[in-house]
Order: structure tokens, then C-alpha cells, then sequence
């Protein structure tokens, strides 16, 4: 039904996840948003690194960027909710195209390498400036849910509603894109930028859209996510953050959209299952801190190891395999 | 036309399961505040265990469930036995936030305590809207003074003294002793520096050298050698650090291995000698001589009844662990929060908490040496100020053998010499 | 003119430092082609284990060379039991670029973790070997201390040794083809998978004498959580691209450029300035000249 009829279906799950947010508890409503917001931002590496091939491993200064924008636009500006979210994408889409413009030369470790020294930069060049508001960050309040929708609507199912609403937007606009020829166009330069090019291609321009694109999407997840914590700071987009959402879009399969839920749920589900895990037993403190992140990295490097390509992938490719045979 | 009946029946069938399996995880309503039984008391506190900023601040939960244990074992808080969830941040705000939730959401915690980092703690009220809730989050652990509005923050109360406190009360004091000696200043180029600088404004000082350092940079080869060097060019005879211990460490070792002397005033936040030991043992003599700036007693201070007490506590239920001023911090928030507690009476609400530290805090039994200023009109815990000198054992004694706290305000108030005495410690540092 | 020359030796002493990471991180490219987190991560074990070599015989001179030992086999266990099942999998297409990444991410906080688990409440001091106070030229004290010129002594014994032996012998050749060219060495009879366990032995052997030596340099304090590691790390990194991340004399000239022109920054202008200016040297170099100033030409960079 996803093949025939894309647009039908992504209207209902929507209603899916609106009716379910209404039976569950307000801690799993919070998680769900994070979940929308982590499904944002690794669409976007997905696009970047799986269909365009460059490798990034500061998408979360792209985050800040959008997040930032956000925020100022609001407090400075009053903004409309809705208009700080189209230019957080807009902002962040142009500071992807710079990047983009920068990375059209630099491959391997050199992208690697710049996208990492902006992910560390550019919380130090907000604490510089105290318009940013240093390192204690900028409110950025989107206010009540409104009075239509009831009393007991808690904020944070408003949060949900518009994270969710903002994913499928997204992923369905993204699916479309990658099915275009643009997609089509990522993927000939990725796999052999010297053919594409002999076939009229210009990859040099491809990997700046792709830049612009992801880094626009990315921005995006960045605002939501400073809606979540109703502040934007320094340290909401650490390095961390840049390497969580490569791990995520490796997990769900670096190559392939449909897999990008498990990426998702499995940032926000891990340290939570594994910290509850940890505290039901008593054990000492120096055991209890160090366990989690002992059994974070070991799952990610086993999942690494022998799921290499993301679990859609490796689906798919025993399918083939089968009818090969 | 069969496919798509069968798709819509799958769907409504999906529909119907989830509503159904969810349905019976709606919330009972609660008569009561949560985290509160007839027997037991329940706080979350959020705090860097793990990550750069960990080291030090990973021990304050430790020392804090050492004293609340204490107390659950003299038979509580008016019959109740406290316990505190303890929640890894890694000093990120979006995971402050995260944890905040479990701990409101999930562990249903009476009151938050301690919350650690300004960031943070401004992330967790805005986002979880603590007022709105009206939860109780004591005794934050930030110099930021906004914390202190009751306006801004109907729910939140400070427990340390402002920087810009900090700085006035240095600004003074460096005025009436170094009136006619070359000064410098090296600050942390951030909100925290920036503070000081404003409070150094207010106080009337100007320094002959102004060295700023990115923050973070402190840990980098070249930086504190640089400090010296520019300090030996300008000659400076008094050296004021307003910085974190790294910087301080920094600093102190570049001096020694450029033989280079001067007076060095070191702010509280970095002129913690135990932090410093614990980078190296071997750079404690250095701080010899050094003037330095505190508000409670000192670790080393024996003969005060809250150290006396609080080492005693810890020594037997941390017994691998140094007693250092991390853990002197953290023991005196929870003895604030047991107070607290106490005040609130046997019939204890959130509103309730609140009420008894704005009508009673500033009375409270407390192991600072400066007044608490809480109040229905303010949320500022400590005021002041003691200054000392460190001996060759980096333990800071109090200039003129007596501590005699300065206190001040987070505006344009003056620094005054308090006349506050502190109350006698119940017996044996408990809530009778 | 006293200040100048102080701000020289700073700057000349900061870049001995990053030249010990660039020099480990220029190491692990040539000889695997990966972005190495667990490098890191291994460099810090090592240390640690340096830590308790140094507290069991009490004597810094014998742990250094027995930690680079260890490091280098702990390097070459991790390349046999995890990196040749990564690229195994993983060989092709977009999977091959940021997959081995993120597995040597997920190492680093498997290592973090582990030594927080053993070594985790512990204050770990390293005191150092040699007097940290500086040289005297009549009344002044210069920056140049004997532990200082001791770090420099050791990054150039470390680029001429690993120099020649990439550049002059069998050895070294074979660890260049079956980094640039596998599949062209094996036919030419190289022994690849062995060759790369070697590789990163030797790189693993580099980063312990980098961790020790930076950390006695320094503080001489450990911390699995220590920010002054991972700022070193950044550091070294920019001074490998400065200097080309193709070439170790680039990497050690990169490191001096990088520790010189920061500690005119601090100096002459601001310390709040230091990491702008070091992102704004990375950004320059790579986007006017991104295989570095000594580095080769363009084709070697895919």
C-alpha cells in the first residue's frame, strides 16, 4: 500500500499516532516527540552520507544553526511558531550550502574532518557572543497549546503532535525527493562520480543540493528539538549529539530511508532500557556509571559489526538472494 | 475491492489494539503530592556522573544519600525515610530534560534537588514547566542569580552565592588591601567570567591587566604559560583568578616553572585545593600563600561541629572516597533539604515545602557560615564571604583566625561585615 | 624581546604536544585509510596501563618503552578481532565510508567505559620524570623547560625512525601499497591483513608514547572523562591537515605552525580568541590548499 497509494498512508498513520498519543502517559508522549525529532535528523545524513555520499560528522551544528534561528527569530522578531520552523529550514539551509559549497572539494577525511571541527566550533562561537546568550542559552517559548483542543492538553502532547506532524511532512517530501531524479542523480555520483559526469551530471552542483537539502531538514529537527527543552544553548548541541545521529542513521541503515524509525527509537529507547536495567540493581556507583555506556557501545559495535548496512538493507538483500535462487 | 475491506478491517483491528493496550496505562488521580507516603519521601536530583564536566560534581549525590541515609536511620524526617534518584545528565541540557521527565513522569519524585549546571537547570524549569506543576526544585546548583527571582522561578530556590556577590565582595576587599599594588585579572571569557567582571564594576575596581581565556582552553599546553608571560611583562604584584580549578592548576604550575611570583587571590570556584590535589598532589604547596575566597568551612576544619559531623558520616559510608569540598557541598545541601523538610510539618505538600523555606529559611539550621536570604520576595540562599589565606598544606584559614563573613547582594547593594551568628547544630546534626 | 622569545618556546613547546597526536593520526591513516576514534581511545589505555607500570617499578624510563609495547599489541589485538570483520561486511559502496567510523566510535566508549569500571575512583597522577622548571639565561627563567625539550627530543626521534621506516624500507612499502592499494599488493605478493595488524601495532606504539608523554607534560593527571585529551586530539588533527595528512614531517611541521601562531594569538592579542582562530586555520587550509603544505597532489586524497 506504501508503493501504490504514499500519500494515503502517511496521512494515516498520522491519525495512528494522534489517537495513540491520547492513551499514553506524558513520559512516553515526551519520548515520542524525541523519537520525531531523531527520525528529522537522521533522514537527513541518510540523504547526506546514504544517497550523496559525503560523510558527516557535525550535522549537529547544523541542528544548533536551525535551533538558533529559531529562537532569535522568536524573541526578537515575536514570530509566529510556525514561521520560526520555515526559517530555522532556511537558515540552516543556507549555512548547508556554504558547507556544501566548502565540501564540493574535500572527500574522505578531509569532510570528515571539517564537519567535525564545526560540530566543536560552533558551540564555542556561541558562547563567545552574548547575543547568542552564552552558554546558559536563549528561551524559546512556542507557548500554551490552544484553547480549542481542551484543558487537559498537556504541553507536551502538543510537542508531539507538532514533532509528529513535522516527521511525516518531512519524510514524505524527503521520499519524494530521493525518488526523483535528483535521487537518482545522488546515487550515479556515489556510486562513480567520473561516470556521472561523462553522463552530463554535474556532481559538483549534486553535492551542494544535497548539502543545502539535508542541512535545511536538519535545521528543522534542530528548532523542534529546542521547543522540546524550551531553550537553546551551547550545550544542547555538543559533540555527542553529531556522533548520536551518525550512530542512528548507521542502525537504521545508512543507504535506505525505510529503516530510519529503528535508528530512531533505538537513540531514545537504549539509555533509557539499559539505565532502568542498571538501577534495579544495587550495584556500586562506580559500576552504575560506567554500565550504561559500557553496554550502549558494546550493542553498537556487535550491530556494526554483523548488520553493517542497516537491517531494511540486509532484508532486502536476502530477498534478493532467495529469488536469485 | 476484497484487499482494500481487508486493509481497512487490519487497520481499524490496529486501531482498536492500541487504544485498547494503552488504555489501561491512564493515570489514576492522585489525592495527594507524589513521591510522598505516610513513611517515605522521594527526591530526584540531576547531575553530571559521566562526561568532562563529571569529575568532582559526580560526588555530590554520593555525599548526599550519605547524609540522608544518616537520617533515615534516626528514625527520618518526621517518620519519613527520604530517597534520593540519582540521574546521570552529562552536563547536556536535551538529557537534563530527559532525565527531569523520568524522574517527575516515571519516579513520580516529590521534589527535584540540587539540579546541576545553569543551562540545565534553566532548560528543565522552562521545559517541564516545574511552575506550572508546582514542583519544588531546592537548592540548584548554579551561581547564576536569576535563579533567585521568585517571580521568574515561583518554584526554585537558590543555595549558592551569586558570582557577582563573589566578585563585589573580592572587588572590596582588594581595595582596602592592594589600594596602590599592580593588579591583574585572569577570567573565564563567559557568562560566569562575565559576571564577575560585572560585579568587579560594581564594586569600583579596575584592573592595570585584563587576561580573558576562551573557556575550555585552560587544558591546553600553551595557555597557561602564556598567562605568565604576560603577567611577568606587565609586572603585576596582585594576580586575581576568577576562573575553574584547571585554570587555577594552570596558572599555579606555569608560575612554578617560570619561577614567577606574585599574590594570588583565587576565586572560589577554583581555588578548590582538594580539586587541585585530586589533578596532582604535587601542586598543593603552590597554593601557599594564595588568598582565597569561601563560604562554608573549610574540609580540613575539624573543629567546626558541621565538618566534625559530616566527616564522621562520610567516613563510614564512603570510606574509599576523599572528604573534600565537593562532598562538603553536597552533604550541606541535603542537610538544608532535611530542614526544609522538617519545616514543612508532618502534613507535607508541595505548596507546603515552598511556604516553609520563604517563611523560615532564613532560620534555618545551616552549615554555611554566610546568612540564607530566603524569603517570599527572594530565593537567594548564601549572601557572603569569608576570606583566607592557604597554608602549605592548601587548607584555607581564615584571615585574622576567625571567620568574618562579608555579605552583599546581586545588585547594587554594599558590602557589608555580616553580624550573623550561626545557629548551634541539633543534636547530632539531626531534624529533632 | 624577552617576551618574544618566551612566546617562541611557547609556542614551539605547545606544538611538540599536538605534533605527538598529528604524528599518531597521520600514522593510522597511512597504514589503514580509517578515521580511527579507537586510536584514541587505545592512546588513553595505554597511558593507564603506563599509570600502573610506573607504580609497580617506580621508574618512568622503563614503563614509557613497556607501555609503547603494550600499546602496540593492544592496537594489533583490536585490528584482528574487530577491524578485519568491519571490513569484511562492509567493504563497498557509501556503507564503507561511515560505517568503520562509527564502529571505532562505538570501541572509543567501550574503552572509556572500562576504564571507568577499573581505574574509575581513583586519583591517577603521573608526576613527571624530568624538572618542569625552566632553563635560567642569567636572572630569567625562559620558557623552555628540561621536560619540554625532552618532548621535543622525542617527537623528532619518533618522525625520523617512523620516517625511515616507511620511506626506506620493505616494511614501510608494503604498509603504504596495502593502504592505498590492496588488491594491487596482494598481487604483488603482500600479505595484507598481516601487514595492517602492523600498522596499527606501530600506530598503537605512537599513541601510548603520545598519551604519556602529553600527560606528564601537562597535569599529569588521568581522567577517562578528560577534556584536555579530546582538545588534543582536535588539535593534533588540525595540525595534521595543516601539515598533510599524507606526510609525518608535514604532520610535525603542522604542529609547530599551528602551537606558534596560537601562542602569538594568546599573547599579542587574546586568549578568548585561541579556538576561533584554530577552526579558521583548518577552514583556510582545507578550503586553499587541502592536501596540506607539504602534502601531495590531488589524486592520493580519494
Amino acid at each position: 500500500m506504501l508503493k501504490k497509494r504514499p500519500l494515503v498512508t502517511f496521512i494515516l498513520l498520522g491519525l495512528v499516532l494522534f489517537l495513540a498519543s491520547n492513551r499514553v502517559d506524558e513520559l512516553r508522549v515526551f519520548q515520542g516527540a524525541a523519537i520525531a525529532i531523531y527520525v528529522i535528523a537522521i533522514s537527513s545524513i541518510i540523504l547526506l552520507t546514504g544517497y550523496s555520499g559525503q560523510v558527516s560528522l557535525g550535522q549537529g551544528a547544523l541542528l544548533a544553526i536551525g535551533g538558533y534561528a529559531a529562537a532569535l527569530s522568536r524573541n526578537h522578531f515575536g514570530a509566529p511558531v510556525w514561521l520560526t520552523f520555515c526559517i530555522a529550514i532556511l537558515v540552516a539551509a543556507f549555512g548547508g550550502f556554504l558547507l556544501g559549497l566548502a565540501a564540493a572539494r574535500l572527500s574522505g577525511p578531509y569532510l570528515a574532518g571539517t564537519t567535525l571541527a564545526l560540530a566543536i566550533g560552533l558551540p564555542s562561537i556561541a558562547n563567545q557572543f552574548s547575543i547568542l546568550g552564552g552558554e546558559q542559552g536563549l528561551l524559546y517559548d512556542i507557548g500554551a497549546p490552544p484553547e480549542s483542543l481542551g484543558a487537559d492538553f498537556t504541553q507536551y502532547k502538543w510537542f508531539f503532535w507538532i514533532a509528529s506532524l513535522a516527521a511525516l511532512m518531512s519524510i514524505y517530501w524527503l521520499r519524494n525527493v530521493m525518488n526523483s531524479r535528483y535521487g537518482r542523480s545522488w546515487k550515479a555520483v556515489r556510486s562513480n562520480d567520473v561516470a556521472a559526469e561523462l553522463a552530463g551530471i554535474n556532481s559538483g552542483r549534486n553535492k551542494v543540493l544535497a548539502f543545502t537539502i539535508s542541512a535545511g531538514i536538519a535545521g528543522l529537527a534542530g528548532a523542534l528539538l529546542a521547543m522540546t527543552i524550551s531553550t537553546v544553548s551551547p550545550g544542547a548541541f555538543p559533540l555527542a549529539l553529531s556522533f548520536s545521529l551518525a550512530t542512528g542513521a548507521v542502525l537504521s541503515g545508512v543507504t535506505t530511508l525505510g529503516g530510519v524509525m529503528i535508528g530512531a527509537v533505538t537513540l531514545v529507547a537504549i539509555p533509557e532500557i539499559v539505565g532502568s536495567a542498571v538501577s534495579r540493581f544495587e550495584f556500586s556507583e562506580m559500576v552504575a556509571n560506567n554500565l550504561p555506556g559500557l553496554v550502549v557501545s558494546a550493542l553498537l559495535i556487535l550491530t556494526v559489526l554483523f548488520v553493517p548496512n542497516g537491517p531494511v538493507e540486509q532484508m532486502r538483500a536476502r530477498h534478493e538472494k532467495r529469488a536469485e535462487r | 475491492m476484497i484487499r482494500t475491506n481487508r486493509q481497512k478491517l487490519a487497520l481499524t483491528s490496529a486501531l482498536l489494539a492500541v487504544a485498547a493496550l494503552t488504555a489501561s496505562s491512564l493515570p489514576a488521580q492522585a489525592a495527594s503530592d507524589p513521591g510522598v507516603t505516610a513513611s517515605s519521601i522521594k527526591l530526584g536530583i540531576t547531575v553530571p556522573m559521566t562526561g568532562i564536566a563529571s569529575p568532582g560534581y559526580n560526588k555530590i549525590p554520593g555525599a548526599m544519600k550519605a547524609y540522608f541515609d544518616y537520617v533515615n536511620d534516626n528514625g527520618g524526617v518526621n517518620g519519613r525515610k527520604i530517597t534520593l534518584v540519582i540521574k546521570d545528565d552529562q552536563y547536556i541540557p536535551t538529557t537534563a530534560v530527559a532525565k527531569a521527565n523520568e524522574l517527575i513522569l516515571k519516579d513520580k519524585v516529590f521534589a527535584l534537588v540540587g539540579t546541576l549546571g545553569t543551562a540545565s537547570t534553566k532548560a528543565i524549569s522552562a521545559s517541564t514547566q516545574l511552575a506550572k506543576r508546582g514542583i519544588p526544585s531546592l537548592f540548584v546548583n548554579t551561581g547564576f542569580s536569576g535563579f533567585a527571582d521568585p517571580k521568574a522561578y515561583p518554584t526554585t530556590f537558590s543555595i549558592l552565592p551569586s558570582y557577582q556577590m563573589e566578585a563585589k565582595i573580592m572587588g572590596k576587599f582588594l581595595k582596602e588591601k592592594y589600594a596602590d599594588k599592580k593588579l591583574a585579572l585572569i577570567y573565564q571569557d563567559d557568562d560566569f567570567g562575565r559576571d564577575a567582571l560585572a560585579g568587579f564594576k560594581q564594586a569600583g575596581i579596575t584592573f592595570g591587566t585584563y587576561i580573558p581565556y576562551a573557556s575550555g582552553s585552560q587544558s591546553l599546553p600553551a595557555t597557561g604559560a602564556g598567562w605568565i608571560s604576560k603577567l611577568k611583562a606587565s609586572g603585576a604584584e596582585v594576580t586575581v583568578l576568577f576562573g575553574v580549578s584547571s585554570a587555577s592548576t594552570a596558572a599555579l604550575a606555569n608560575a612554578y616553572a617560570a619561577q614567577f611570583k606574585t599574590q594570588w587571590v583565587l576565586g572560589s570556584v577554583g581555588g578548590d585545593a582538594t580539586t587541585i590535589a585530586a589533578t596532582n598532589k604535587a601542586y598543593v604547596p603552590l597554593l601557599y600563600g594564595a588568598k582565597g575566597f569561601s563560604f562554608a568551612a573549610a574540609p580540613t576544619d575539624a573543629t567546626d561541629e558541621y565538618i566534625k559531623l559530616f566527616q564522621s558520616i562520610y567516613a563510614t559510608a564512603q570510606p574509599a572516597q576523599t572528604f573534600d569540598n565537593n562532598v562538603v557541598a553536597g552533604m550541606s545541601n541535603a542537610f538544608l533539604a532535611v530542614q526544609a523538610l522538617k519545616a514543612a510539618g508532618a502534613d507535607l505538600s508541595r505548596a507546603g515545602l515552598i511556604k516553609a523555606i520563604e517563611s523560615k529559611g532564613a532560620t534555618f539550621a545551616n552549615p554555611f557560615l554566610t546568612p540564607l536570604g530566603y524569603s517570599a520576595t527572594s530565593h537567594v540562599g548564601g549572601t557572603g564571604y569569608w576570606i583566607g589565606t592557604y597554608d602549605p598544606t592548601g587548607a584555607l584559614k581564615p584571615d585574622g583566625g576567625k571567620y568574618t563573613v562579608y555579605t552583599t547582594d546581586s545588585g547594587n547593594g554594599p558590602v557589608v561585615e555580616s553580624s550573623y551568628k550561626r545557629p548551634a547544630m541539633p543534636a547530632k546534626g539531626l531534624p529533632n | 624581546m624577552i617576551q618574544f622569545i618566551n612566546m617562541l618556546l611557547i609556542g614551539i613547546g605547545a606544538g611538540s604536544i599536538y605534533a605527538l597526536m598529528a604524528i599518531a593520526m597521520v600514522l593510522v591513516w597511512r597504514s589503514t585509510r580509517v578515521i580511527n576514534f579507537a586510536q584514541a581511545g587505545m592512546a588513553l589505555l595505554s597511558t593507564y596501563i603506563g599509570f600502573e607500570l610506573i607504580q609497580k617499578t617506580g621508574n618512568f624510563w622503563i614503563a614509557l618503552p613497556l607501555a609503547m609495547l603494550l600499546g602496540a599489541l593492544l592496537s594489533a589485538l583490536v585490528e584482528i578481532l574487530l577491524i578485519r570483520t568491519l571490513i569484511k561486511h562492509s567493504s563497498s559502496g557509501p556503507v564503507a565510508g561511515i560505517v568503520p567510523i562509527i564502529a571505532t566510535l562505538g570501541l572509543l566508549g567501550f574503552i572509556r567505559a572500562t576504564i571507568g569500571f577499573i581505574w574509575g575512583n581513583q586519583d591517577v597522577q603521573i608526576q613527571p620524570p624530568l624538572s618542569k622548571i625552566g632553563f635560567k639565561f642569567g636572572t630569567e627563567t625562559i620558557a623552555l623547560s628540561p621536560m619540554n625539550l625532552f618532548v621535543l627530543l622525542a617527537v623528532l626521534t619518533l618522525v625520523v625512525v617512523l620516517g625511515f621506516i616507511f620511506q626506506r624500507t620493505n616494511l614501510g612499502l608494503s604498509l603504504r601499497a596495502s593502504a592505498y592499494a590492496p588488491e594491487i599488493a596482494q598481487l604483488a605478493g603482500v600479505r595484507v591483513g598481516a601487514i595492517r595488524t602492523i600498522g596499527w601495532a606501530i600506530a598503537g606504539g605512537a599513541g601510548a608514547a603520545a598519551g604519556l608523554l602529553q600527560t606528564v607534560n601537562g597535569t599529569g593527571a588521568l581522567s577517562p572523562d578528560s577534556l584536555e585529551f579530546s582538545l588534543l586530539l582536535t588539535f593534533g588533527f588540525i595540525a595534521a591537515v595543516i601539515g598533510g595528512l599524507e606526510s609525518l614531517p608535514g604532520a610535525v611541521l603542522g604542529a609547530l605552525v599551528l602551537g606558534l601562531v596560537l601562542a602569538a594569538v594568546q599573547i599579542y592579542i587574546s586568549g578568548t580568541l585561541v579556538f576561533i582562530v584554530a577552526f579558521a586555520l583548518l577552514l583556510l587550509v582545507l578550503l586553499i590548499r587541502p592536501q596540506g603544505f607539504i602534502g601531495m597532489k590531488a589524486g592520493r586524497r580519494a
